[in-house]
C-alpha cells in the first residue's frame, strides 16, 4: 500500500503553521511564517510547506485546518476542527502519557484535561488578554526588548518585583512606573513572567491539574514562564521544541484518521 | 402555513421590537416597557395595554446610557435604557422597572432621573422574603401600587375580572411556551437553536392572547412530525439571555441543538403558572410569584443544599442532553455568584459544561466559535 501523506494547517492569530505527516507517524516537512489569521501568512506557510515536502496539494490526501482563522482556508482544507482538539492529540503524540495540557497561544490561553489522548474537557481565558501571548509582546514592547529574549533575561533576576496579573493596561502603567523608579529590567521580566504563571495557574485548578503537564503554544519557548508556571503549579512541565507546531501536528494526526477512513 | 413561514414570522417579529410597537400603537393601543425580572405582566395586560420586555439588544452601542450609568452595569441595563433614550422606544406609555438584582436596584433610579417627563416610571420592589403572610401581603401592596399606576396611564381602573381573565391568558400562553420548548426538543432538526430563540424571544414583543395563537399553531403542526433522529449533540443553555443570532448560528454549524433551557429570558420567564381559583387575582399574583423555585435572583432558605445546582443538572439528563453551556453576562454578579454552586452540581453528576463570557455589545464571536467548537467535540466523545 502506497504512503498517505496529509497536511495539518494551524491558522493561529499571530502565526501561521503547517505539518506534513507521512502515514500518521513520521515529520515529513514543517514551516512557520509569523503572520496568523487574516493576512498572506497561512497561504505562505502551505507554500512553503509544500515546498519543504517537494511535494503538491494534490499529493496530500487529507489536509484539516485548525486555529483562530480555520474558516478561511474551507476551499483549500477538506475539513477544519477547533484547536484545542488539535492541540490535544498533537500533545499526546509528542507526550503520550499527558493528563494536562497548558496552551498559551498569541491572543488566549487555553487548559485541556485529556484521557486516552482525547480533550475530555477543557477552559479558556475570559476576554481579556492578561496572561496570553499578546501581553507579553506589549511588556516586551514597553521594556524595548526582544520577545524572544524575555526568558533569558528573565533568568537573571535577583529581586522579586510584583506585577498585577488581571488586566494588560494595568499591568503596562505598572511596568512603566517600576521603569522609573529605576528598577531594575531583568527584575521586571521575571515579575511579568509571575504575573502570567499565576494567571494562568487559576485556570488549571479550575480544571484540576492531573500530571504529565504538557505547555504548548509560542509562549512555551519562554523559559522564564515556564519555570514561573513549574513553581506555581509545583510541578514539572513538558516541552518540545514542536511546541508552536503542536496544533498542526494534531491538524495533521486527525487529518490522517480522516484519510484512513476514506480509503477503506 | 407551513412550519418554515410560521417560524419565520416569530423571526421577523422578535428581530424588530419597534415595528411591533408601531404596530401596536397604529391599533391605537397603549404599550408599557417592562423590565427583567418578574414583573406581574397580567396587570399590563389586564389594563387593555401592551406589554413589551426590554431585554436590551443585541445590534446597539451604549451611548447616551453611559450619561447615567456605571460602567459595570450589565449591557442589558444598559441597552434598555439607550433604547429609551435613543428614540427607538419613544411610543412607550410607561415603564416597570423591577428591582430583584444589586445592578437594577440603583438603575431604576436611572431610569426615572433621565426619563424625567417623558414617561412614567412604576418602581416595583419585590421583597427577598417572599413566602410568608408577610412576605405575601408586602407584593400584593408592590403590586396594588403597580396597579393603580397603570390604571392611571390607561385611564381606567383595572378591575378584578380583568386581571382573572390576564391570568388565564397568561397561564395558557405560559403552557404554550413550555409546550414549544419539549417539541423544539424534539424536532430539533427543524427548530434550530436560532429558530427557538427568535420564537420565544417573539414572547416579549406580543399581546400574550395574539401570540399563544400563533405558538399554538405551530405547536400543533410540530406535533404532527416524526420525532428526529438526531445525530448531533445536545446540551442545555443557562444564564440570563443568549438571543444572538450569530452565537447560536455556531450551534447549528456544529450539530448542537438545544434539548432545554434554564435561560432567564426563556424557561425561567414561564415556568410557574398564577392559580386561577384563588379569589383575590393580587394574592394569585402574589403567591405565583413566590412559587417561583430554583432561580439565581430569588432567595432559597434551604440555599446551602444547592437544590438549584442539582435542579439544573437533573435538566440536562432528564432532558437526553450531553452537556450545558452557561452564557455568562459580564458584570452579571448574581450568575457569577452561582456559579461555582452549579459547577459543582454539574461536576458531581458528570455532565461536562462551559462558561462562555458574554455581553450584548460583542460583534466578534470568534472566541467563543473556537469554544463552542471543542465543546462538540468533547460531547461527541462523550456519546
Ligand atoms: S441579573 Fe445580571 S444581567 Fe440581569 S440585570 Fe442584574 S446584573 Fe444585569
Amino acid at each position: 500500500m502506497s504512503a498517505i501523506y496529509t497536511l495539518g494547517i494551524d491558522v493561529g492569530s499571530t502565526a501561521s503553521k503547517c505539518i506534513i505527516l507521512k502515514d500518521g507517524e513520521e515529520i515529513v516537512a514543517k514551516s512557520l511564517i509569523d503572520v496568523g489569521a487574516g493576512t498572506s501568512g497561512p497561504q505562505r506557510a502551505i507554500d512553503t510547506v509544500l515546498a519543504n515536502a517537494d511535494m503538491t496539494r494534490e499529493e496530500m490526501d487529507f489536509v484539516l485546518a485548525t486555529g483562530y482563522g480555520r474558516n478561511s482556508l474551507m476551499g483549500l482544507a477538506d475539513k477544519q476542527m477547533s484547536e484545542l482538539s488539535c492541540h490535544a492529540r498533537g500533545a499526546s503524540f509528542l507526550f503520550p502519557e499527558v493528563h494536562t495540557v497548558i496552551d498559551i497561544g498569541g491572543q488566549d490561553v487555553k487548559v485541556l484535561h485529556i484521557e486516552n489522548g482525547t480533550m475530555t474537557n477543557f477552559q479558556m481565558n475570559d476576554k481579556c488578554a492578561a496572561g496570553t501571548g499578546r501581553f507579553l509582546d506589549v511588556m516586551a514592547r514597553v521594556l524595548e526588548v526582544k520577545v524572544e529574549d524575555l526568558g533569558r533575561l528573565g533568568a537573571m533576576s535577583q529581586k522579586t518585583v510584583g506585577i498585577s496579573s488581571t488586566c494588560t493596561v494595568f499591568a503596562e502603567s505598572e511596568v512603566i512606573s517600576q521603569l522609573s523608579m529605576g528598577t531594575d529590567k531583568c527584575d521586571i521580566i521575571n515579575g511579568i513572567h509571575r504575573s502570567v504563571a499565576s494567571r494562568v495557574t487559576g485556570l488549571v485548578h479550575r480544571i484540576g491539574m492531573v500530571p504529565e503537564v504538557v505547555m504548548t503554544g509560542g509562549v512555551a519557548q519562554n523559559t522564564g514562564v515556564v519555570k514561573a508556571l513549574e513553581a506555581e503549579l509545583d510541578c514539572p512541565i513538558h516541552t518540545s521544541p514542536l511546541t508552536q507546531y503542536n496544533g498542526a501536528l494534531g491538524a495533521a494526526l486527525f487529518a490522517w484518521q480522516a484519510a484512513c477512513r476514506k480509503s477503506r | 402555513m407551513s412550519i418554515n413561514v410560521m417560524l419565520d414570522e416569530f423571526k421577523e417579529i422578535a428581530a424588530n421590537p419597534k415595528k411591533q410597537l408601531e404596530h401596536y400603537k397604529g391599533q391605537g393601543k397603549k404599550a408599557i416597557g417592562v423590565l427583567p425580572y418578574y414583573a406581574p405582566e397580567e396587570l399590563v395586560y389586564a389594563a387593555g395595554m401592551v406589554p413589551f420586555g426590554m431585554w436590551g439588544s443585541n445590534k446597539k452601542t451604549i451611548s447616551r446610557a453611559k450619561e447615567y450609568c456605571a460602567t459595570f452595569y450589565c449591557t442589558i441595563a444598559q441597552l434598555a435604557l439607550e433604547m429609551l433614550l435613543d428614540g427607538t422606544m419613544d411610543g412607550l406609555d410607561g415603564i416597570i422597572t423591577p428591582t430583584i438584582c444589586d445592578t437594577l436596584r440603583p438603575m431604576s433610579q436611572n431610569f426615572r432621573v433621565s426619563m424625567g417627563e417623558k414617561m412614567p416610571v412604576i418602581f416595583l420592589a419585590h421583597p427577598q422574603n417572599r413566602f410568608d403572610e408577610n412576605g405575601l401581603a408586602f407584593t400584593v401592596a408592590q403590586y396594588t401600587n403597580v396597579r393603580k399606576k397603570l390604571g392611571k396611564i390607561a385611564g381606567a381602573e383595572i378591575t378584578d375580572e380583568a386581571i382573572k381573565n390576564a391570568i388565564k391568558v397568561y397561564n395558557r400562553s405560559r403552557a404554550a411556551r413550555r409546550e414549544f420548548v419539549k417539541l423544539a426538543n424534539d424536532h430539533c432538526d427543524v427548530v434550530t437553536p436560532t429558530k427557538r430563540s427568535a420564537v420565544l424571544k417573539a414572547a416579549w414583543f406580543m399581546s400574550k392572547d395574539e401570540y399563544t395563537e400563533k405558538l399554538e399553531a405551530l405547536n400543533a403542526e410540530l406535533a404532527k412530525l416524526p420525532v428526529c433522529d438526531w445525530q448531533g449533540t445536545k446540551v442545555v443553555t443557562s444564564g440570563i439571555i443568549c438571543d444572538n443570532p450569530k452565537l447560536l448560528a455556531a450551534f447549528e454549524e456544529n450539530n448542537i441543538a438545544i434539548a432545554a433551557d434554564d435561560v432567564a429570558h426563556e424557561s425561567r420567564a414561564f415556568r410557574t403558572d398564577a392559580s386561577e381559583t384563588e379569589a383575590d387575582p393580587m394574592m394569585a399574583l402574589a403567591k405565583q410569584f413566590a412559587d417561583l423555585d430554583y432561580d439565581v435572583l430569588l432567595y432559597d432558605p434551604q440555599s446551602a443544599k444547592n437544590r438549584r445546582g442539582e435542579f439544573v443538572a437533573n435538566m440536562v439528563r432528564e432532558s437526553g442532553a450531553q452537556g450545558l453551556v452557561l452564557f455568562m453576562q459580564q458584570f452579571c454578579d448574581p450568575e457569577e455568584m452561582e456559579y461555582p454552586y452549579l459547577k459543582k452540581a454539574l461536576d458531581d453528576m458528570g455532565i461536562p459544561h462551559i462558561k462562555l463570557g458574554i455581553d450584548q455589545q460583542m460583534r466578534d464571536f470568534g472566541q467563543a466559535y473556537t469554544a463552542i467548537q471543542a465543546f462538540a467535540d468533547v460531547l461527541e466523545m462523550n456519546k
